[in-house]
Parts: C-alpha cells; sequence; structure tokens
C-alpha cells in the first residue's frame, strides 16, 4: 500500500474552481501530491491510463440511508457502502433516519467503528429527536462524530420544540437539516398534487405545503440564529420561498434529491411502486426549476437520497408500498445523462456533490488541490448505461432500473487507495 | 441597628427586588448580618428586636429550605411567625390573590415573606395590603435575599469583588437568582459571566450587563467565584435540553471546569443540589472550595438583618 498511483491522461474537473483541464495526477501517503499536465510517473508507482476519462474529487453524500443499526433487511450497512464505493462517493454521511435511527451517541460511536472497516470515509448525522419525540443529545452525538443534525425526514410539527432545539444546536454552529412540508398537509399523501395525481385517486399536496414548510423554518432561523439546511426540497414553491428567505441574510443551505433531478409525476402514470418516493415525484415545472437552481447555486447540495426498501415493502399497490429507491449508483450515471442532454452542466452537478458539501461541513475532501486528500473517482461520461444492465451493488428496488443514463464509474479511490475498481479496470 | 454609623436611613418599606437596592443599603444590611452570624454561632441566638411583631411566611411554591430560613430567622429576632405553605388547603380554595392579601392583612401582621410562581407577586401583596413584604421569589423575576446572601458570601470570602470573575451558570432563563444575582453583582462592578445552553439563556442576556457563553471551560477560566444553578427536570421533559447525561458532560461543573479558573476561586450554589449533573458530589463537598454551606448559614443572618431593617423602618412609621 506504499506505492503511489499514478494516473495520466484525464480530463481534470475540479468542481471547487471550475477548471477543468486535460492532465495527470499523483498520489501518495493518502494526498494528492502533485496534479497538471506533463507529469511523470515514478517506479513503483500503479499507474492507470485515464485516456480522458473525468478524473474528479470523489463524491460526498450527505444524504443516504443505510438499514441499520437495527435489522439490516434488504441490503446491510456493508452492502451499502460497496455501492457507495461502486458509485465514486468517497465520503458518505448516512442519515439520522438510518435503520433504527441514529439517535444516540452511542449510534454514532457504532458508525465510527464501522468506519474503520470501511473503504469509504463513513460518518453520519445526528437524529433531533428521540423515538419518544424528546430532544435528541445533540451535543453528545456531535461530540461523537455526527456531522450535522437532522430531522431525518420526520417533520417536526411542535414550533415550540423546534425554537427550543434550533436555539440549543445553535451553540455548536451545527447545521440542523429539516423537512420543509406543512405536515397537515404533507401527511398521509403520496403524490404531489396535480391534475394527473387528482385523476389518478391518489392523495395528493400541493406545492405551497413546501413554501409554508420554508417560510415556518427561515422565520425560526432568523429568531434563533441557527443555521438550517432544508433537505430536500423539490418544488418550484419551496424554491421561490428559498429565494426570499436567502435575502435576509440568514444562514440557510439547500439540498436536492437525485430522483427529483431526472423524473417527475409523469413517471407514477404507471403506477409503479419503484416510483414511489417522499417528498413524491412534481411537476416537470419543479424538476426544471431544480436543475436551474443547482445551475445557479439557490440549492447547495444534491444527495442520493439512497433507501433500501425491502422488496416486500415495495410489492404491493403503488400508495401502499413503502416510499424510497436504491440510487447511489445511479449518482454519476444521472450527472452524465443529464449533461449530455443539456439540462445541468456536468461541472454545476459535480460541485453539488463534492465542494458544497465539503464547505458546508468544513471537510477537507471534495477539491483537487496539491495536498488535499486523494479522494477520487475516475469516469467515463460517454459510455451508454441502462440502469442495473451490468450488475449493481444494491439489491434495493431502485426507480432508475432499466432506465437509461449515461456514464460509468471506472474507478474510485479513497485516501490514496483504489476501492473501487470496475471489472477488468486497474487491475 | 447601623444607621448611626452611616447618617442613612434604611429608606426601603418591602424588599421586593434586588435591583432596588443601593450600595449603601448593602452595608446596611451586611454589618447587621455580620453581627446576626457571628451571634447565631453561639449558645443564645435570640435577640429579641422584633418581640411582638407578627410575621407571615406565605409560600405558595414548594419551598423547604428558604422557608426554614426566614421562620428561623424570624423566631431568632422573636417575631411570632406563621406559616401558609402550598399544601395548604386554604391557599387553593380559589380565591382571588387581592382577597387572600386583604384577609391576611385584617390579621394585623407585620411582615410578609411571600413565594409565588407569578412574577410581581410579591409587589402586588404590598401594594394591596400596605404592609411590608419581603419577596421571596417572584416566578423568574427576583429572589433579591438570595442575591444578599450569595454577594455577603462572596464579600466574606474574597472581599471587595469590584472587577472579580463571577461566573452564573445553568438554566438562566427561568432563574430568579441569575436575575438578582445579576442586579447586585452589576452594582458592585463585578465581571459577571453568564453560561448555559443557549435555550435556557434569555435571548438578550448579553444586554444585562454580563457577557455570554455556550462553553463551560471559556465561562470559567479566570473566575474567582462559580455560582452553578440548579438544572431541574421538566426542563429535560419540555424539551429545552436533551438529558442530565448530556448536561452532566456539557455543563455540569468538576474539578477539571474548576482548574481553569483563578486560584481561590469558590464554588456557590443555591440549592437543592443535583449531584453528578450540574455539580459533581466531589466538588460539591470539596471543603477547600465550596461554601455551598456557607451561603446557607449566611441565608439565615442576611434574612434576619433584612427582617431588623424593614421593622425599624415600620416602627418609625407608626411613630411618624
Amino acid at each position: 500500500m506504499s506505492g503511489a498511483l499514478f494516473i495520466s491522461g484525464a480530463r481534470l474537473m475540479d468542481p471547487a474552481t471550475g477548471r477543468e483541464t486535460a492532465g495527470d495526477l499523483r498520489a501518495a501517503g493518502g494526498v494528492i501530491e502533485e496534479i497538471g499536465p506533463g507529469l511523470t510517473a515514478q517506479d513503483g508507482d500503479t499507474v492507470i491510463e485515464a485516456q480522458g476519462a473525468v478524473l474528479c474529487p470523489a463524491l460526498i453524500d450527505i444524504g443516504a440511508r443505510a438499514s441499520e443499526p437495527g435489522a439490516a433487511g434488504i441490503e446491510n450497512l456493508d452492502t451499502t457502502i460497496r455501492a457507495a464505493a461502486a458509485a465514486g462517493v468517497g465520503t458518505l454521511i448516512l442519515s439520522s433516519s438510518s435503520g433504527t435511527g441514529l439517535t444516540r451517541p452511542e449510534d454514532l460511536e457504532w458508525i465510527s467503528y464501522r468506519g474503520l472497516q470501511s473503504p469509504v470515509r463513513l460518518l453520519g448525522a445526528a437524529c433531533t429527536h428521540t423515538p419518544q419525540s424528546e430532544m435528541a443529545e445533540i451535543g453528545l452525538m456531535l461530540r461523537a462524530g455526527a456531522m450535522l443534525v437532522s430531522d431525518g425526514g420526520e417533520i417536526v410539527s411542535d414550533t415550540r420544540f423546534l425554537r427550543n432545539l434550533l436555539s440549543y444546536a445553535s451553540a455548536f454552529d451545527a447545521w440542523v437539516g429539516l423537512t420543509a412540508e406543512e405536515i397537515h398537509l404533507s401527511a398521509g399523501t403520496v403524490a404531489h398534487e396535480s391534475a394527473m395525481a387528482v385523476r389518478l385517486g391518489l392523495t395528493t399536496r400541493p406545492g405551497i405545503s413546501q413554501r409554508l414548510g420554508v417560510e415556518r423554518l427561515a422565520a425560526l432561523a432568523e429568531l434563533t440564529g441557527a443555521r438550517i439546511l432544508f433537505e430536500r426540497l423539490t418544488t418550484a414553491d419551496g424554491l421561490d420561498a428559498l429565494k426570499t428567505a436567502r435575502k435576509r441574510g440568514l444562514e440557510l443551505a439547500a439540498s436536492a434529491p437525485l430522483t427529483h433531478l431526472v423524473f417527475n409525476e409523469v413517471d407514477i402514470g404507471g403506477l409503479d411502486p419503484a416510483y414511489r418516493l417522499d417528498p413524491p415525484l412534481r411537476g416537470e415545472a419543479d424538476r426544471l426549476a431544480l436543475l436551474g437552481a443547482i445551475n445557479d447555486g439557490l440549492i447547495d447540495i444534491i444527495v442520493s437520497d439512497h433507501t433500501p426498501v425491502a422488496l416486500e415493502a415495495k410489492a404491493n399497490p403503488f400508495s401502499d408500498a413503502a416510499p424510497g429507491s436504491a440510487s447511489l449508483e445511479a449518482l454519476i450515471p444521472a450527472l452524465c445523462m443529464l449533461d449530455a442532454d443539456g439540462q445541468l452542466p456536468l461541472m454545476a452537478g459535480l460541485k453539488a456533490l463534492t465542494s458544497n458539501p465539503a464547505d458546508l461541513l468544513c471537510l477537507p475532501q471534495g477539491r483537487l488541490y496539491e495536498g488535499a486528500p486523494a479522494d477520487l473517482v475516475l469516469f467515463d461520461p460517454a459510455a451508454p448505461n441502462v440502469y442495473g444492465k451490468d450488475g449493481l451493488e444494491s439489491p434495493a428496488p431502485s426507480a432508475f432500473a432499466g432506465r437509461r443514463l449515461q456514464g460509468r464509474v471506472l474507478m474510485s479511490v479513497v485516501d490514496g487507495a483504489i476501492v473501487y475498481a470496475r471489472p477488468g479496470y486497474a487491475e | 441597628m447601623g444607621q448611626g454609623d452611616h447618617g442613612y436611613t434604611f429608606p426601603h418599606r418591602g424588599l421586593i427586588a434586588a435591583s432596588a437596592l443601593n450600595r449603601v443599603d448593602l452595608e446596611l444590611i451586611f454589618d447587621s448580618a455580620r453581627a446576626h452570624l457571628s451571634r447565631n454561632r453561639t449558645e443564645d441566638k435570640k435577640h429579641p428586636s422584633l418581640k411582638g411583631l407578627t410575621v407571615i411566611n406565605l409560600f405558595f411554591e414548594a419551598s423547604t429550605r428558604t422557608l426554614a430560613s426566614f421562620e428561623i430567622a424570624a423566631k431568632r429576632l422573636g417575631a411570632d411567625v406563621v406559616n401558609f405553605s402550598a399544601g395548604n388547603a386554604s391557599l387553593k380554595k380559589g380565591e382571588s390573590l387581592a382577597d387572600t392579601a386583604n384577609t391576611l392583612a385584617a390579621m394585623q401582621p407585620d411582615l410578609l415573606v411571600v413565594r409565588h410562581h407569578s412574577p410581581g407577586a410579591a409587589e402586588f401583596f404590598q401594594r394591596t395590603t400596605g404592609i411590608s413584604t419581603i419577596n421571596a421569589g417572584d416566578g423568574a423575576n427576583e429572589h433579591p435575599t438570595q442575591a444578599l446572601l450569595d454577594l455577603f458570601t462572596l464579600t466574606e470570602h474574597l472581599g471587595d469583588i469590584g472587577g472579580r470573575r463571577i461566573a452564573i451558570i445553568g438554566d438562566i432563563l427561568h432563574s430568579r437568582v441569575a436575575r438578582s444575582n445579576v442586579a447586585l453583582l452589576s452594582l458592585m462592578n463585578a465581571d459577571i459571566r453568564l453560561c448555559g445552553p443557549a435555550s435556557l439563556l434569555p435571548a438578550d442576556a448579553d444586554r444585562w450587563g454580563a457577557s455570554v457563553f455556550h462553553s463551560v471551560e471559556a465561562a470559567i477560566e479566570g473566575c474567582d467565584a462559580v455560582m452553578v444553578l440548579r438544572v431541574q427536570r421538566e426542563r429535560m421533559q419540555s424539551g429545552l435540553i436533551p438529558s442530565a447525561r448530556e448536561y452532566a458532560a456539557l455543563y455540569g461543573v468538576d474539578h477539571t471546569r474548576l482548574s481553569l479558573a483563578n486560584e481561590g476561586c469558590i464554588v456557590m450554589h443555591p440549592g437543592p443540589m443535583n449531584r453528578g449533573i450540574e455539580i459533581t458530589s466531589a466538588l460539591a463537598d470539596d471543603e477547600a472550595v465550596s461554601v455551598i454551606l456557607d451561603q446557607v448559614e449566611a441565608g439565615v443572618a442576611v434574612r434576619m438583618a433584612v427582617l431588623e431593617l424593614l421593622a425599624e423602618r415600620g416602627q418609625q412609621e407608626t411613630v411618624l
């Protein structure tokens, strides 16, 4: 493992600076030692001929769910980690709603422990509240390594409690990830409110539910001084509210799930439970607004929102199926497809999965410069890819299954070590 | 007592708020308290300056130590003392507070000591009845005799506390002890620090004339005294803070954290303590630094001084 890694002839993309150049990269001792055109490999280096493939910082996914802690279900944590490595994710921050929930300091310690054996950097988000709806031990969980605090998709309806929580968390300078929905409009619904969903007879929530949610949380951010991350924004209404709130100089950030950049409500037309997601798929105007928001920086972060749902939980009619999709391994192919279709420049998509989450959480990863951690992903952005056709690490049901995407991860590097190589590659 | 020395007559009819006191008032109270403190340590503790007077202790909120302290103080001064407390049926019969006040006033007591959950309750009693009233705690507003006994204890151990750094750590938001202490410590020009979880600190605490800290280590650094406040379990149940375990880990005061303070720093607590939560047992019982029992002892002496000054003032009014 002492040997250095030399990658030659790559298309180097550094989302932090927006620079794209042809060149080489040498990684040694876990860091990027040299980067630029015309480098020469040294004796003993493992040499990879990139042949024009894209080399960029490994992805940082701050919103993937694992089935553990608790019963592993369809996909145990090792499998999720393997899927992350295959997806080019170098830093995997488990959602606080993973398994039975990351609600105690012990759960974060468990992640650290599992991280010792993990090829990718494994971290976690602390849940805001306990299963008994009391404030969770946020301070101790942050101390135990939690990267942020999050409601894990469960809306905190009690505004007084939320105020206390935000106030309490503000003393730790932690980002608090919250779900922006008006619970009385969103609870029990399975689809976005539209002519189509109503005609299908589905229970629906209007886009303004998210707008009300954003406005409520922004007001509380103003009152408490807390840093709020709006998790999984998906509507044009929500984005409008975010744009207004941002003007008030608050510390706000927002994330969007990958599925909602690719799919819209038309995909649920066949009532295929694979498209049962939470939040539900929105209208095409919402999807385009989301892409625009990522491109112009209104949305900081893309998350995989990877959710391994058991096959039997999906084996139900649309409304009764469990929401969620395995999405980690669709990250790069979806970004490449959106780029090829002229919907979202690859650099903007990568920025939302590398330097932006790194900046938000003060991580040293996510950038290409000499001295930076050697967390890298090499991918062919032009390779045709029908999702799942060539096999996947994650066995969980996916909304992307059988969909025509583009691009293929060739190799993932974490801390200077190859943690994934496409079969036949880099051997 | 003491008035002659200062050429100043204690001007207050009652003791409603620590913030109403000036430095000469404090000297009067403390001169007298010092005398009571030493007499209280002798065999004959009686000093019947309140002989013939009736003191009613009216405690609408449960209390053991403050009630006992006031009762002992008044009895040592020879007063007749009647206690009404929270468990007492007569306080729960649904009459208005004004009716309760007027009924008691009709029995011609000379001094009232009132504890109530509503801010302004002691002042309400004094205004309604015209009887000298001591505020023994009105909601989260004031607890002036606690601040007096705290300042007395501080002065006994540290001398002049002007410029001395004093941290108050805990649930500042709900604490009348903190509010009254800030009033008196400001008057004495102490360097006051307030520290606690952000959800237990008032949003405008930085405008109280104190510096605000969320890190207990930073707050204790360079302190000459640390006042630890009681953290109530109901704060966890009502979602203001997570758990006793987290509170102890992040805000609990122990020897390690105290080592950041100045040499000779003293540790105070108004009681009752949650050992192992806001303060470790080892620290609370460490006679080299803990002055918690001194505070309790000072409490009786300071309350005797206050009762006596108010009674003298009342008698002068009668004469006039």
